[in-house]
């Protein structure tokens, strides 16, 4: 336990209520007097030009109120990205609102707004199309060779980029090296499965200024990304904050077309346009990139790495978007600085297909690079008999180390050692059964894997937005508004906001709540991305509040006839230090802030002075200090059905540092949500798609398989290294990420273990285990 | 793009009613029995011309009775009641059909129905298999006339059914077997609210010498346009004592009954091994079930 009154409690969530009974503040509820309802018309092929569209028919329809063609939009090429400055050169900004080329499958080319959503679909079929259809190619390596289909004009060879990193001097440590181990590992695509479709309304008033109401994960992205491609100053967009999303996980941190569709419908007819993604729009609207990951690693007798090389081609898909971060993230944390090693080398490719987008997803190119270097490790150790926890220690930076991918910082808070020594324990490690134990054809398998290294945000990629900011306002009763434009995406942003300021300014959790607000009034936040908001937002709001407490102790000073330096706030009530009788409520200091000069009252008059007067706020907006970061590893327990190949996860114990937990019956819930989305990727997850016409044929939950409760392991244990983080609020760091990252090699290793089949390729479906065991 | 034909939806309180509403839509009525496939079939294009919806919950086919004979079941009995029903859980020869109703999530067991779930000629749901593993007998009705015929001649192909316009399933009887006998059902599924990727039922009666004097094997699934009866497989069994070697060697001659096919869940060689694989275990367990059978 700690000296804290509302951090690390488990505290319900201000919004459970609420979302239980239907969840009204979701965007998806939305509705505006005299709405509109838009649809997207799509293209069924994967690569067409846009040889001509006679849209007059859908036009004449009664009820149609406006229609937009790739002639109507800005010709303003952007780049989806919602945390990077839009003319950033960091970005590829390679799309248009609508395009007159289609180079995906369900690509939008045409919408409409009508007054019912059915008289829009009607109108969708009077629109004819003429496409010109032009060869399509699905496979990066073949979009690579020469005379494949030219996916963007003047992108030789669809390559993208060819980024790379490298430290010492790889040559000579595979010279050095007693051994080397080699792999390709493949990771496929997947989808987030948020619950809340994307869905946005749009209203456009008479000057032409845009309000907007989207299912989002970053406010001001969703404001500066929209302004810029309708070509309006950043003033001309009001984007309204939602007071939750029913899930992101990353699915919702570009910009959609329904945003800027929606947005020039209401630009057109002059009301309120609302659209919102089926199903199957939401699954081909973005995804995380399938990955082939060439891994090389030279390693001594003494079992150190010598030399580490790795090659990567991701599939950018039709437009570049995410690709170039994540391919960058990809490389440092997923693959390259998580183990030390004097010598690295690392390659990557970023290829145009004609395949739906890629985009942001949890975990952000980490998984890719896990799946491979956890996999490997593990062949490594089986090899050569090493333990694979001790090999982990042995490799791992150490708490005081300076940041492997910052020198400037240092690891001053940093427990991965902690958490592979506790995991290890709880999981019983060391007691083990032996390799494939158990009778007849079920066998039992154990496995671990690792993400040593990670972000608590933002702060140190190049060319991302990384500073929050707070208001924090104190009522009269006692009670605090805060304000920030962080989007509580539903893994309960909004408690822990309203804990650390409720830590700070003494008061009940209870009595904070989150207030809303808009792009115009609240200070500008970066997404909620990158396991930032704990640590990030956090200390915004932990300043904010410390700035309303300082005001609420001068404003104190008289009533308690003591000096601000000497009083404290605790339990709502503020005090001497040292003297808990001498104390006032802070609702009665409040009161004497917003009171009139002279009060009549049974007592008599009562004054106040001008130095006391005014409303009791403290603003902050700031970047964080560092970078600091969490750490996970994971240890599993899996059977094997070595007759149908099926794999049932058993058991999972997780240890994350993650400095000070804030909430903690949250963080488990994080790592629980993270679980079943890392056996879903491990497992069944997968995106497939009609070979000829590149249409997805895994859009519903018909065919899209994720684990549902039926499938999650009977026992999920959660240790959380409590590590103090001195740059964190109240010592916290992020959480979000290495809960995914890490369960699909822990589980491959697992199915290792217990069968004798390595799967190199995501997802191990029942199918790759038999023919692994030679039974197809 | 849901049903956007429709024009109607009843529920009628009497036959009267729905001869009334099958007069009026002719093909384009569709007649509902739960309604848990609906948009199944809707998302598969096969639902686009129709403009009545006919739900015919009222029309007191919700009904379980025991017979010496075997067991009637109202076509609008819902999965979640059959469960309930004390019967399913004492006849070991209905455990293949207590074991297939316990796969669909909760959701659906309320909703669905036995003849809803036969008339949709889906080959990857469960109960059907089952059915067709008990020797089902479907009695349908068309204004007044009714007849009745074998589960299996239901399914013309994947989710086309064989009735006659203006027919609509009223009943199932599964005939109770004479001698000791019980049925299994097992299931390989991707998740647990998925359909089956294969499917088996298997169902055994046993003779005083301990010999199969019956045997009957369905397969669901993606192994053919319908639901298959692994006469093959059956015709091993048939007389002999279910030994090990006979099982596998039964399990064995499934492929000569099925027809597997690949799709994006399964190729054509897995579902091959698995459905051998579940025709053994579902003969072992239906074997064991029925070794604790009372003759």
């Amino acid at each position: 336990m700690n000296d804290y009154s509302v951090i690390g409690r488990s505290i319900p969530r201000p919004d459970a209520w609420e979302k239980v009974v239907g969840g009204r503040g979701y965007p998806v509820n939305l509705r505006l007097p005299g709405m509109l309802h838009g649809t997207l018309l799509r293209s069924p092929h994967p690569h067409a030009r846009i040889a001509g569209m006679d849209a007059s028919r859908a036009l004449a329809l009664p009820g149609v109120k406006a229609l937009i063609t790739p002639a109507d939009v800005p010709r303003i090429p952007y780049s989806a990205t919602f945390f990077k400055p839009a003319t950033s050169a960091a970005v590829v900004r390679d799309m248009l609102i609508l395009d007159g080329t289609v180079r995906y499958a369900g690509q939008p080319v045409a919408a409409v707004a009508a007054t019912t959503a059915s008289i829009a679909e009607h109108a969708l079929e009077l629109i004819e199309v003429q496409y010109e259809e032009l060869p399509a190619v699905f496979d990066p390596e073949e979009a690579m060779r020469e005379g494949a289909p030219e996916i963007h004009a003047g992108v030789r060879h669809n390559v993208i980029g060819r980024p790379t990193y490298s430290l010492g001097d790889i040559e000579a440590g595979f010279s050095a090296a007693d051994h080397v181990f080699e792999g390709v590992y493949e990771t496929q695509r997947v989808h987030t499965c948020y619950m809340e479709p994307r869905v946005c309304v749009a209203d456009a008033d008479a000057q032409g200024r845009v309000t907007v109401y989207a299912s989002v994960q970053h406010l001001f992205g969703l404001r500066e990304k929209l302004a810029f491609v309708l070509g309006l100053p950043v003033s001309s967009v009001r984007a309204v904050q939602p007071p939750y999303i029913g899930g992101g996980f990353g699915g919702k941190l570009d910009l959609a077309p329904i945003e800027p569709l929606a947005a020039l419908l209401s630009l057109r007819a002059r009301r309120p346009v609302r659209i919102e993604q089926s199903r199957y729009e939401d699954f081909i609207t973005s995804s995380r990139h399938p990955a082939k990951v060439y891994l090389k690693t030279g390693i001594s007798r003494d079992g150190q790495f010598t030399a580490r090389y790795a090659r990567t081609l991701l599939d950018a898909s039709a437009y570049a978007s995410e690709a170039p971060e994540v391919i960058r993230v990809h490389s440092r944390f997923g693959l390259m600085l998580g183990y030390r090693c004097p010598n690295a080398k690392w390659e990557g490719t970023l290829v145009y297909t004609n395949n739906m987008p890629g985009g942001a997803f949890r975990g952000y190119g980490a998984p890719q690079g896990c799946f491979a270097v956890e996999s490997q490790i593990d062949e490594i150790c089986e090899k050569l008999g090493f333990d694979p926890v001790e090999f982990r220690l042995k490799h791992a930076p150490r708490c005081g180390d300076p940041h492997p991918s910052n020198a400037a910082w240092k690891l001053d808070s940093y427990g991965f050692d902690e958490c592979l020594v506790r995991g290890a324990e709880r999981f019983g490690w060391r007691s083990r059964a032996k390799a494939a134990s158990g009778r007849g054809v079920k066998k039992r398998g154990f496995g671990m894997a690792a993400q040593p290294l990670w972000v608590s945000g933002c702060l140190g990629a190049p060319d991302t937005y990384e500073h929050s900011g707070a208001i924090v306002k104190l009522n009269t009763d006692g009670s605090a508004d805060l304000a920030t434009a962080t989007i509580d995406i539903g893994s309960g942003q909004t408690a822990v906001l309203c804990q650390i300021a409720a830590e700070e300014l003494g008061i009940s959790v209870e009595a904070v709540r989150l207030s809303g607000g808009s792009t115009d009034t609240l200070p500008v936040d970066a997404a909620t991305h990158a396991s930032r908001t704990t640590y990030a937002s956090g200390i915004a709001v932990k300043a904010a509040a410390a700035a309303a407490k300082k005001r609420l102790l001068e404003v104190a000073e008289t009533m308690l006839e003591a000096s601000a330096v000497d009083l404290e706030v605790r339990e709502g009530m503020v005090r001497v230090k040292g003297a808990s009788a001498h104390a006032v409520p802070v609702a009665d200091v409040v009161k004497r802030a917003e009171s009139p000069f002279v009060q009549i009252t049974s007592k008599g008059t009562m004054q106040t002075v001008l130095a006391e007067k005014g409303t009791i706020i403290g603003t902050s907006s700031l970047a964080p200090p560092r970078n600091p970061s969490p750490a996970s590893a994971q240890f599993i327990e899996v059977e094997v059905d070595t007759d149908t190949g099926e794999v049932r996860v058993l058991r999972a114990v997780y240890a994350h540092d993650i400095g000070r937990v804030v909430n903690l019956a949250g963080a488990e819930g994080q790592v629980e949500g993270g679980l079943q989305q890392g056996i879903g990727y491990a497992l069944m997850e997968n995106m497939r798609f009609e070979p000829e016409t590149g249409a997805c044929v895994t859009a519903d939950f018909l065919n899209y398989k994720m684990p549902t409760a039926v499938e999650m392991p009977r026992s999920i244990e959660s240790i959380f290294v409590e590590t103090d983080e001195p740059s964190g609020p109240f010592g916290a760091k992020g959480l979000a990420e290495p809960c995914l990252i890490v369960p699909a090699p822990a589980i491959a290793n697992a199915i290792y273990n217990a069968v004798g089949v390595r799967v190199r390729s995501l997802p191990i479906t029942p199918e790759k285990i038999l023919a692994g065991l030679g039974k197809i | 793009m849901s049903l956007r034909q429709l024009k109607e939806f009843c529920i009628p309180g009497d036959w009267a009613e729905v001869d009334a509403q099958l007069g009026r839509y002719g093909a384009r009525a569709f007649v509902l029995a739960g309604g848990s496939f609906v948009h199944g079939l809707d998302a598969r294009g096969l639902l686009h011309e129709v403009e009545a919806l006919i739900d015919i919950r009222n029309l007191g086919l919700d009904y379980i009775r025991a017979e010496s004979g075997g067991l009637r079941i109202g076509a609008t009995t819902t999965f979640a009641h059959l469960q309930a029903a004390p019967t399913l859980g004492e006849s070991p020869w209905l455990g293949a059909l207590a074991d297939a109703l316990a796969c669909p999530p909760r959701q659906i067991r309320n909703v669905a129905t036995v003849g809803g779930s036969v008339a949709a000629s889906c080959p990857y749901f469960d109960p059907p298999t089952a059915l067709m593993a008990l020797d089902a007998r479907v009695a349908v009705v068309a204004g007044g006339a009714r007849r009745e015929f074998p589960l299996g001649e239901l399914f013309a192909g994947t989710f086309e059914n064989s009735l006659r316009r203006g027919e609509i399933i009223v009943e199932l009887f599964l005939p109770r077997p004479t001698g000791r006998s019980a049925s299994a059902f097992l299931k390989l599924e991707g998740n647990a609210n998925d359909l089956a990727i294969v499917n088996c039922a298997a169902s055994l009666e046993i003779d005083a010498q301990g010999r199969c004097s019956e045997a009957r094997i369905a397969l669901g699934g993606g192994v053919g346009d319908a639901i298959a009866r692994a006469t093959s497989a059956e015709r091993l069994l048939q007389g002999r004592v279910a030994d090990d070697e006979v099982l596998w060697s039964a399990a064995e001659a499934v492929g000569e009954d099925i027809d597997p096919h690949t799709d994006h869940r399964a190729s054509a060689a897995y579902r091959l091994a698995v459905a051998k694989v579940l025709t053994r275990r579902a003969l072992t367990c239906a074997l064991a079930r029925s070794a604790r059978t009372p003759t």
